[in-house]
C-alpha cells in the first residue's frame, strides 16, 4: 500500500440479512486530501462509517488502516490507533460539561486506571493536569474556550456539533470521520465549519466526511467518492463529480440544493 | 416408576404447568403491546386467591360469583396500577420502570398481607375432594379444572386476538407500534387493556389454584418468577410458547422432584425454576454474543 | 466560577459532616444512636457501589445482598470453623466475591434491560438458597454464631463505641476512594458510557470492560460491608440476605441518587431509619410504604432524591445570592 493511503477498503461488502447495504466496494483514502463520500439516501454511506469504526463487522472484504488489517479490531481499540469519528445525532455526554466532555476524549492518549485514580497516586494527577491542559486547547481550536464549565447539552445545536469534534480531536487521530457535520448548521456556522475542517487539515489529521449539503462538500473536498445503493459509481474531484452522468442519474428524483 | 406413578406426576406437572402458562401468558401479552416487563404479574394470581377468600368468607358471597368478582377485581387492579403508576412515569427508562412495577408489585402484596390476610387460605375445591381415578392415578378433580380452565382460557384468548376488533388492534400494536398509531390504534388504550387483561389472566390462575393449593400474601413472588421464566421460554413474543413454557417447567419441576434426582429434593423445588430461569439466560446471553461477533 | 463555588460549599460540608461523624457516639452527644450509625455506615458502603453500578451502566441490581451476603457468610465461615484471622478472612471475603463478579460480569452484561434484572434477581435467590444451605453445614439451622470481633493487636473492636469508628473508617474511605473514581479519567469513562454507549466507544473507552469493573466495585464493597455486618453482629442469617434485602438496597441507591457518591449516607440513612421507623409503628406497613416509595420516587425523581434535593437546594441559594446582591 503507497505511503500516502491512509485507508483502504477491498471488496468491502455488508449484509443485514437478505438487504446489501454495501456491495464490494473498493476505497483508497489519501492521507492528504479532504474526501467527502456522497450519494443519496440509502447509499450505503452511513454503513460503510460504522464498518471503518467497528460498529459492526463486515460480511466480507478487508479494510486496511495505513497498512494493518482492520477487520477484527474491536470499536474501542480503534481510536488508539488513530481513527475517530463525530455522529450525526451528536451523542455527547449529557451528564458533563462541555471540558470534561472534551476530557473524555483523551481516554486513549492516557493510561492511569482504577488504582491510581482511587488513591489520586501522582500519576493519576500528572495525566489529569495534561488531560485538562490538552482539552483546553482543543476547545479553544473550534472556539468554544470561554464554554468549559457549561452543560454540554446547553449549548444550541450548531457549537454541540463543534464540541463534539473537540472531543474527537482530543483523541489525537490520524483519520477523522465526519458524519454530516453539516446538518442543522446556518449558512455562518457551516462556514466556520468549513474553516475548522481545513484547520483539520493541517494539523495532519486526514479527514473523510459524509454529508448531504452540497455546495459545502464542493467548497471543501479535495476528493469525493460517490455510492449508489450500496456501490461505488463514480470519484473523482469536486468539478468531475458534478459533471459525471451517473452521478446526476443517482441523484435524480433527490432534492439538489 | 410405575406407570400409575408417571400418571400422577405428569398430571400434577400439568397442573401446576398450566398456571405458570397463565402468568406467563400475562407477562406475554404486556410486554408484547408494551415492552415492558411487568414484575407484578404473579401478584394478580395471589390476588385471584385471596380476594375470593376474602369474598367467600368474610362477605359470604357464594363460590361462583365471587371467582368472578374477584377476576373482575384483579383485573382492574391490573389496569388501575397501569393508570396509576406506569402511564405517570411518561418516558420514563427501562430501570426507572423496572423498579415501579417492582415497587408495585411490593405495595400490592403488602396491603394484601394486611388487608385481606396474612395467612395460608385455601378455597373450597370446586367439585368436591373425591379424587379421581384415572390410567390408575388418582387425580384430584381440582387439577382436571385447572388444566381444562386453561384451555379454554388460551382457546378464548386465540379467538380474541385473531378476530375481535380489540384483539387485532393489540396485535398491530404488538407488532408495530408506530404504523398502528397511524391508523387510530391508541397505544396508551392497547396499554391499559393489556394491563387489564393480563391482570384478569394472573386472576384466573389464582382462583382456579387456590383450591388445590396453599396460598398466602407471598405467593406471588416464586408464581412470578416461574411465570417469567415460561414467558421467557417463548421469548416474550408468543403466547403459544409461553403455555408450552409454563407447561414444560411444570412438568420438569415435578419429574425433578420425584427421581430425587442431586440436590432438588421437595424443599428445593423452586430452585429448579431459578437453575431453568439461569440457563436460559446463559443461553440468550451466549446466542447475543454469538450475534455480536457474527455481525 | 459557579464549579468554584460549588466545591467550596462541598469542602464546607464534608468537613461539618466530618465533624458530626466524629462526635455522634459520645453519650453526651447522639450516643445513643451509636449502633443505629453502625448499620447506616455498613449499608451506606453497600449503597455506593450499588449507586455506581446503577447510575454508571443503567442497569438494575436486584441481587445486591448477594455480594453483601457472600462476603458476610465467607468471613463468617472462616472465621468460625477454620479459626481464620478475621482481617484475612475480610480478605478472602472480598477477593472471592469480586472474583464471582468478574465470572459473571461478562455474559450478564450482554443481556439487556429487563432480561438482565431478571438475571440479577435470580442470582440473589439463588445465593439465599445456598445461604441457607450453609447454614445448615456450618452454624444453626437460622445461622451461624459465634463470629469473633475484630482486633488490632491486643485492641479488640469489642464494643459499639469502637466498632462505630472502625466501620465508619472504612465507609468514609470507600467514599473517599469512590469520589477520586468519579472525578478521574475512569470516572469520566464510566460516565461517558451513560451518556453514549456508542459514542464512550468511539474514542477509546471499552465499554463491557468497564461494565464488568463496576460491577466488581461494588461486589468488593458490598462484601466488606458483609464483612464488617458479620463481626458487628457476630451472627449471620440467611433472612438477611433475601429478595427484600436487595430491594431494600435498591431503595437506598434510589434516594440517595444514582451516580451519586455522598448521597448514598442519606440514601442508606434516610431509609435504614425509615425501615426501623416504620417496623416499630406500623409492623408490616414498612413494606407497602417501600414500595409506595420505590413508585413514587422512580416516577417523579428518577434521578434520586438526594440529587433533587441538591438541586432544590442549589436553585435556592442562588436565589439567596441574587436577593442579596440588590441594593
Amino acid at each position: 500500500m503507497s505511503r500516502s493511503v491512509i485507508l483502504e477498503t477491498r471488496g468491502l461488502s455488508k449484509a443485514f440479512g437478505g438487504l446489501v447495504a454495501l456491495d464490494k466496494v473498493d476505497l483508497s483514502i489519501d492521507t492528504t486530501k479532504i474526501t467527502a463520500v456522497i450519494g443519496p439516501n440509502g447509499a450505503g454511506k452511513t454503513t460503510l462509517f460504522n464498518l471503518i469504526t467497528g460498529v459492526y463487522p463486515a460480511s466480507s472484504g478487508e479494510i486496511y488502516f495505513q497498512g494493518r488489517l482492520l477487520n477484527n479490531v474491536p470499536a474501542h481499540k480503534r481510536a488508539s490507533l488513530g481513527i475517530v469519528r463525530t455522529f450525526q445525532h451528536v451523542h455527547l455526554f449529557g451528564n458533563m460539561t462541555v471540558l470534561e466532555n472534551v476530557m473524555s476524549g483523551q481516554h486513549p492518549r492516557s493510561s492511569y486506571g482504577f488504582l491510581e485514580a482511587a488513591l489520586r497516586l501522582s500519576k493519576a494527577r500528572r495525566e489529569e493536569e495534561a488531560i485538562s491542559l490538552n482539552a483546553i486547547k482543543y476547545l479553544n481550536l473550534v472556539g468554544l474556550g470561554t464554554y468549559t464549565d457549561h452543560d454540554a447539552l446547553s449549548l444550541p445545536l450548531g457549537q454541540q456539533k463543534l464540541l463534539a469534534i473537540a472531543r474527537a480531536l482530543a483523541t489525537e487521530p490520524r483519520l477523522i470521520l465526519l458524519d454530516e457535520p453539516g446538518a442543522g448548521l446556518n449558512t455562518l456556522e457551516k462556514r466556520q465549519l468549513s474553516d475548522l475542517i481545513r484547520s483539520i487539515k493541517e494539523m495532519e489529521i486526514t479527514v473523510l466526511l459524509v454529508e448531504h449539503d452540497m455546495p459545502l462538500v464542493m467548497g471543501i473536498a479535495e476528493w469525493v467518492i460517490v455510492l449508489d445503493s450500496g456501490q461505488k459509481i463514480a470519484e473523482g474531484t469536486a468539478a468531475q463529480i458534478q459533471k459525471n452522468p451517473k452521478v446526476i442519474a443517482a441523484y435524480l428524483g433527490e432534492e439538489v440544493e | 416408576m410405575s406407570s400409575a406413578e408417571f400418571v400422577q406426576y405428569l398430571v400434577s406437572g400439568i397442573t401446576s404447568g398450566s398456571i405458570y402458562a397463565l402468568v406467563g401468558l400475562g407477562f406475554t401479552i404486556i410486554y408484547a403491546v408494551t415492552k415492558i416487563i411487568n414484575f407484578a404479574q404473579g401478584e394478580f394470581v395471589m390476588l385471584g386467591g385471596l380476594i375470593s377468600f376474602t369474598l367467600i368468607y368474610r362477605a359470604g358471597i357464594p363460590l361462583a360469583p365471587a371467582l368472578l368478582l374477584s377476576i373482575l377485581i384483579t383485573a382492574v387492579i391490573g389496569a388501575l396500577m397501569y393508570v396509576l403508576a406506569i402511564r405517570t412515569a411518561k418516558r420514563a427508562s427501562v430501570v426507572s420502570l423496572i423498579i415501579i412495577t417492582i415497587g408495585a408489585a411490593i405495595f400490592i402484596r403488602g396491603i394484601a398481607g394486611q388487608e385481606l390476610t396474612k395467612d395460608f387460605i385455601r378455597l373450597p375445591s370446586f367439585s368436591g375432594e373425591q379424587s379421581m381415578s384415572f390410567l390408575g392415578a388418582h387425580i384430584d378433580p381440582q387439577a382436571l379444572w385447572i388444566i381444562g380452565t386453561t384451555v379454554v382460557v388460551t382457546i378464548i384468548l386465540h379467538l380474541f386476538l385473531t378476530y375481535t376488533m380489540v384483539g387485532k388492534a393489540l396485535k398491530a400494536c404488538a407488532i408495530n407500534p408506530v404504523a398502528s398509531s397511524l391508523v387510530g390504534i391508541n397505544p396508551k388504550t392497547m396499554a391499559l387493556i393489556a394491563f387489564f387483561l393480563a391482570s384478569a389472566l394472573g386472576g384466573v390462575g389464582g382462583v382456579v389454584f387456590a383450591p388445590l393449593t396453599l396460598m398466602s400474601y407471598q405467593s406471588g413472588v416464586m408464581l412470578g418468577l416461574k411465570g417469567f421464566v415460561a414467558a421467557a421460554i417463548g421469548g416474550f413474543k408468543s403466547p403459544v410458547a409461553a403455555v408450552f413454557g409454563g407447561l414444560l417447567l411444570g412438568i420438569v419441576e415435578t419429574f425433578v422432584v420425584a427421581a430425587n434426582w442431586g440436590p432438588f429434593t421437595s424443599a428445593y423445588k423452586d430452585a429448579i425454576a431459578l437453575v431453568v430461569l439461569l440457563l436460559i439466560l446463559l443461553i440468550r446471553s451466549g446466542k447475543l454474543a454469538e450475534e455480536e461477533r457474527a455481525g | 466560577m459557579l464549579r468554584r463555588l460549588k466545591s467550596n460549599w462541598s469542602y464546607l460540608a464534608i468537613t461539618a459532616l466530618f465533624v458530626v461523624l466524629i462526635l455522634v457516639p459520645f453519650h453526651w452527644f447522639l450516643g445513643q444512636y451509636t449502633t443505629l450509625m453502625i448499620f447506616i455506615g455498613i449499608y451506606t458502603i453497600v449503597t455506593v457501589g450499588l449507586c455506581l453500578l446503577m447510575g454508571y451502566t443503567g442497569q438494575v441490581s436486584l441481587g445486591q445482598a448477594a455480594f453483601f451476603g457472600t462476603g458476610a457468610y465467607i468471613s463468617a465461615i472462616l472465621s468460625t470453623t477454620y479459626g481464620f484471622n478475621p482481617w484475612l478472612a475480610m480478605l478472602v471475603a472480598a477477593v472471592a466475591t469480586g472474583a464471582f463478579a468478574y465470572i459473571i460480569g461478562y455474559p450478564i452484561f450482554r443481556l439487556k434491560g429487563n432480561y438482565l434484572a431478571m438475571a440479577t434477581l435470580g442470582l440473589g435467590l439463588i445465593m439465599w438458597i445456598v445461604f441457607k444451605q450453609l447454614n445448615q453445614f456450618f452454624g444453626e439451622p437460622d445461622g451461624i454464631s459465634g463470629i469473633p470481633y475484630l482486633s488490632i493487636g491486643g485492641f479488640v473492636f469489642n464494643s459499639s463505641f469502637r466498632r462505630y469508628f472502625l466501620v465508619w473508617f472504612f465507609c468514609l474511605a470507600v467514599l473517599l476512594i469512590s469520589q477520586n473514581i468519579v472525578r478521574s479519567r475512569t470516572g469520566r469513562a464510566l460516565r461517558a458510557i451513560h451518556g453514549s454507549e456508542s459514542a464512550a466507544e468511539s474514542i477509546g473507552i471499552n465499554v463491557d470492560q468497564f461494565k464488568v469493573k463496576i460491577l466488581v466495585l461494588s461486589a468488593v464493597y458490598a462484601s466488606m460491608a458483609g464483612s464488617l455486618f458479620a463481626h458487628h453482629l457476630r451472627y449471620v442469617g440467611a433472612q438477611t440476605f433475601d429478595f427484600m434485602a436487595s430491594v431494600k438496597l435498591v431503595v437506598m441507591a434510589v434516594i440517595g441518587g444514582l451516580a451519586s457518591v455522598w448521597g448514598a449516607i442519606f440514601g442508606a440513612g434516610a431509609t435504614h431509619i425509615l425501615s426501623d421507623e416504620l417496623l416499630l409503628r406500623f409492623g408490616d406497613w414498612d413494606v407497602i410504604i417501600y414500595g409506595l416509595i420505590l413508585v413514587l420516587v422512580m416516577i417523579f425523581m428518577p434521578e434520586g432524591l438526594f440529587v433533587r434535593l441538591k438541586d432544590i437546594l442549589e436553585r435556592l441559594r442562588l436565589r439567596y445570592r441574587r436577593r442579596g446582591a440588590e441594593p
